[in-house]
């Protein structure tokens, strides 16, 4: 199994979302998260991304392809060691 | 491999990134899925740790004394719900580093349980 680079850097959110729009994703929420970060909810499929200083974490229980496009949209943001 | 002072080292991934400042932004997915399979929770974590133990043979798999499953070093997956209740809830866990992974025991865990080979 090959291992994925590491990345580095800060997600700019509306960088993200236009990337998500681009993957035809359109039904997003953004809010501010309590822990100074901001959660990103796809409201149709119910799948939430919490963006926050130094990480990201994707909770969907959707089908993969997916879920794949929302990785794809958020590694576009970064840049890879 | 990082070079400094004029010296070549190798060095964790994250380590380099500190020396180098480069800001790492760490990306993890989790996901949950309905599993069928009658007995208790604990039966159905020995099932899944059986059916990755064999399936992944040369990666590390490991039972946490929570009960929850560890593979390598990223992948988490854990078993809840009701032992009365045929279905239970697995949630599975890994970071974008081990996507290969995680993403290949998803689809193993969809197909379910009876496929025991």
């Amino acid at each position: 199994l090959d291992s994925k680079p590491y990345m580095w850097g800060d997600i700019n959110v509306s960088a993200f979302v236009d990337n998500l729009s681009k993957q035809g994703i359109t039904d997003i929420k953004v809010e501010d998260s309590p822990t100074g970060g901001r959660i990103v909810h796809l409201t149709d499929d119910d799948i939430l991304i919490q963006l926050e200083e130094g990480s990201t974490h994707i909770i969907c229980d959707s089908d993969e392809s997916l879920r794949t496009k929302i990785r794809d949209a958020l590694v576009k943001c970064l840049n890879r060691l | 491999i990082v070079m400094k002072d004029n010296k070549l080292r190798l060095i964790d991934p994250s380590e380099a990134m500190k020396e180098l400042g480069l800001p790492e932004h760490k990306i993890r997915f989790t996901s949950t899925l309905a599993l069928e399979n009658e007995g208790t929770v604990t039966q159905t974590i020995d099932k899944i740790f059986n059916l990755v133990k064999k399936r992944l043979k040369s990666a590390s798999v490991q039972h946490s004394t929570d009960g929850s499953i560890t593979i390598s070093d990223s992948v988490l997956i854990k078993v809840s719900g009701d032992d009365e209740e045929s279905e239970k809830d697995v949630l599975l866990s890994w970071s974008y580093q081990d996507e290969e992974l995680g993403s290949y025991l998803q689809r193993l865990l969809k197909a379910g349980l009876h496929v025991d080979s």
